[in-house]
């Protein structure tokens, strides 16, 4: 059941590389938020049922609900749904997207050894991959907060292949993490959009040498 | 440790809810005599290298750079309070607790023992970070705050899979420094390297360091001139000592070596940066930022170098910590002359402040390394024994480099202080106790320079051996 499910996380970090429309990478990000409930309760279910019922409430929440909905509420606040800033085509991002895969695949391969599971660590990092991939072609703010998540996601995902042994406090500062981090880059955005009144990164060049 | 948390925590709510000056001040000398009580705790009651709440120890390398930070952050506050004369009570007061929660914040990281703890503080400073730098709420510290917030936090998680890799590769379920340096000699060394580069890159964005030195240049652009004086000396300590402790729990494993010529690279990077962009930019701000990735550079060049040379990179930090803290509130003294920190077209200071300019142009000669400064003797340490392991191109690379923040230094600071003014003076007049005031730590860092006590020599030589 767990290669199934990595594997449809695998399906939704290509799928980010083509979607162009705001909504979709909400949605795209509530998907791995579910898949990754799915493949803590399996993967973890051995660990303490008090442990357990942390992670999983906490994946729940706040990946699969909370940031999703803060998500479409920055949407929603500054009215742009339509994408189409990015400096690549849909085919060439594809295709990069692929070239991320066969490193990630090549590194795992190459490190090969008993002490972590290489699925996990190997999807990890083409989802660390993909993010910095987002946050560096893409120019609008947006992409780069869905990058982060992307980011925070695939660690997350890490965190579970070592999550028999993983101790609580691991659990606790993802929390903070995606809690903090994201809920302030929601403020920031809308800030910024009130502020600047433009969500291009490309405005944001004030500040430099 | 959890007392300390508390009792900080609740003076900071207070201080948030304060609304006029003497509520601030009131709450200020509460707070730093929570942190010199604790201090004193620490060193003469007792608590010193014992434990609290499992994952706090007060070891050298905490004490040390935590009575640092209780001074850099009393000065970076009541200098605050002379710098916001006249602001929004509520901006100031929201400004004034953040102040707080981050010395809060950096002393946690100071005495953890544990890399995810250390790792969870290091992100609360972000968050506290990011308001102190949008206190001004314009365009310009809100980009810092966002690029701060952002680099800082995607860092992060890089750092955390790293982290991740580390307690896989050593299969330790205690992520103690200790139970983790007890594990690594067994560890596959190829795990220890890669988890080792992504904590390094992670934990840059905190220390300064290349790659991801420029949120830190833009956070103390963007900040309060106070504010920068914390950020750059004591954030810097933070992630510095998070760094120096992988690198301690890593030294018994048979990567170390590997590591240390990661480190020589990344210190050498950062020269190079800090050393370039000195003369590039046009912003005292920045300038000083620069400096701190400059020094940050030759400190991890001494971790890098090994023998004495680990030795000198703690003394680095740090007497930079007391230079630059002392720079950057001089700053905050220029900047109530000018209203500004334009290189091209600020001048005469040395006839509009004359102790300031003192204090200016003492800091620079200090900063470059030239007796009595301290940087003199640990720069001399690091060249002493990067020559005696025959490292002969960082001998080159740091000499050349070093002449380039030399000039720099001379032709910047020089013409702040001779050049004809340009920009209209600030109709308020400066106060010229805050330029004593500043004066103040960089004489200390000259004693320090001229005679150390045998006490903190062997504490840094605690803290230093591996």
């Amino acid at each position: 059941m767990i290669p199934a499910l990595i594997l449809l996380y695998v399906v939704t970090l290509f799928y980010l590389s083509i979607t162009e429309r705001f909504r979709n990478f909400a949605s795209i990000v509530s998907i791995q938020g579910w898949l990754l409930f799915a493949i803590a309760l399996l993967r973890l279910h051995t660990i303490n049922p008090a442990e357990l019922a942390f992670i999983a409430i906490e994946t729940l929440l706040f990946k699969a609900l909370l940031v999703p909905a803060i998500l479409f509420a920055v949407i929603r606040h500054t009215k742009i749904n339509r994408v189409r800033t990015s400096g690549s085509s849909q085919f060439g991002a594809l295709l990069f997207s692929l070239t991320m895969l066969a490193i990630s695949a090549s590194v795992t391969c190459y490190i090969s050894d008993s002490t972590v599971d290489l699925v996990f660590f190997g999807v990890a990092l083409y989802a660390l991959l993909s993010g910095l991939m987002l946050i560096v072609f893409r120019s609008r703010l947006f992409f780069h907060l869905v990058g982060f998540l992307i980011i925070e996601n695939g660690v997350f995902l890490f965190s579970m292949a070592i999550g028999v042994e993983m101790p609580l406090v691991i659990n606790i500062a993802i929390l903070l993490d995606v809690l903090m981090s994201v809920l302030m880059l929601g403020i920031f955005f809308t800030r910024i959009d009130n502020k600047i009144h433009a969500d291009d990164a490309d405005s944001l060049t004030h500040v430099k040498d | 440790m959890i007392s300390y948390f508390i009792l900080s925590i609740v003076i900071a709510i207070a201080t948030f809810l304060s609304r006029n000056e003497r509520q601030f001040f009131a709450t200020g000398v509460a707070f730093y005599a929570v942190q010199i009580v604790f201090a004193l705790q620490i060193i003469f009651g007792g608590l010193y290298e014992t434990s609290s709440a499992t994952v706090f120890t007060f070891d050298a390398a905490g004490t040390l750079f935590y009575v640092l930070l209780t001074v850099v952050s009393a000065y970076a506050y009541f200098h605050s309070e002379a710098y916001m004369i006249g602001s929004n009570a509520r901006q100031t007061g929201i400004y004034s607790g953040l102040l707080m929660l981050l010395t809060t914040a950096i002393t946690g990281v100071y005495f953890a023992n544990n890399i995810a703890v250390t790792w969870i503080l290091l992100e609360t400073t972000t968050l506290c970070s990011a308001g102190i730098i949008y206190h001004r709420r314009t365009t310009q510290t809100l980009e810092a705050a966002w690029k701060y917030l952002f680099v800082c936090s995607t860092g992060i998680a890089v750092a955390y899979l790293g982290i991740l890799l580390l307690c896989a590769a050593t299969k330790c379920e205690s992520l103690s420094y200790e139970a983790v340096a007890a594990a690594v000699a067994t560890a596959n060394p190829l795990y220890l390297k890669t988890a080792f580069l992504l904590i390094l890159c992670g934990y840059s964005c905190k220390a300064e360091l290349f790659p991801l030195y420029t949120v830190g240049v833009d956070a103390n652009f963007a900040a309060p001139s106070p504010a920068s004086a914390l950020i750059s000396t004591g954030l810097v300590n933070a992630g510095f000592l998070a760094i120096f402790r992988i690198y301690k729990l890593l030294s018994g494993s048979e990567v170390f070596h590997w590591i240390c010529n990661v480190l020589l690279l990344t210190g050498i990077l950062s020269l190079v940066i800090g050393a370039l962009f000195l003369r590039r930019t046009n912003n005292y701000k920045r300038f000083l930022s620069y400096s701190t990735v400059e020094n940050m550079g030759i400190a991890i060049i001494g971790l890098g170098i090994g023998g004495i040379g680990v030795w000198a990179a703690i003394f680095h930090v740090a007497c930079h910590t007391l230079i630059k803290s002392s720079l950057f509130l001089q700053m905050a003294v220029v900047r109530q002359i000018y209203d500004g920190y334009r290189i091209n077209r600020i001048g005469d200071y040395i006839r509009i402040n004359p102790i300031g300019a003192a204090g200016l142009i003492a800091g620079m000669v200090v900063l470059m390394a030239f007796p009595p400064s301290p940087l003199f003797v640990s720069e001399l340490m690091i060249l002493k024994q990067t020559i005696l392991v025959n490292n002969w191109w960082i001998v080159a690379a740091m000499l050349l480099l070093i002449c380039i923040v030399i000039y720099s230094f001379c032709s910047r600071m020089i013409r702040l202080c001779y050049q004809p003014n340009q920009d209209e003076l600030h109709p308020s007049k400066s106060d010229r106790t805050l330029s004593w005031s500043a004066l103040s730590l960089l004489i200390v860092a000259m004693i320090l320079g001229m005679w150390r006590p045998e006490i903190l020599v062997e504490f840094i030589a605690q803290i230093a051996s591996l």
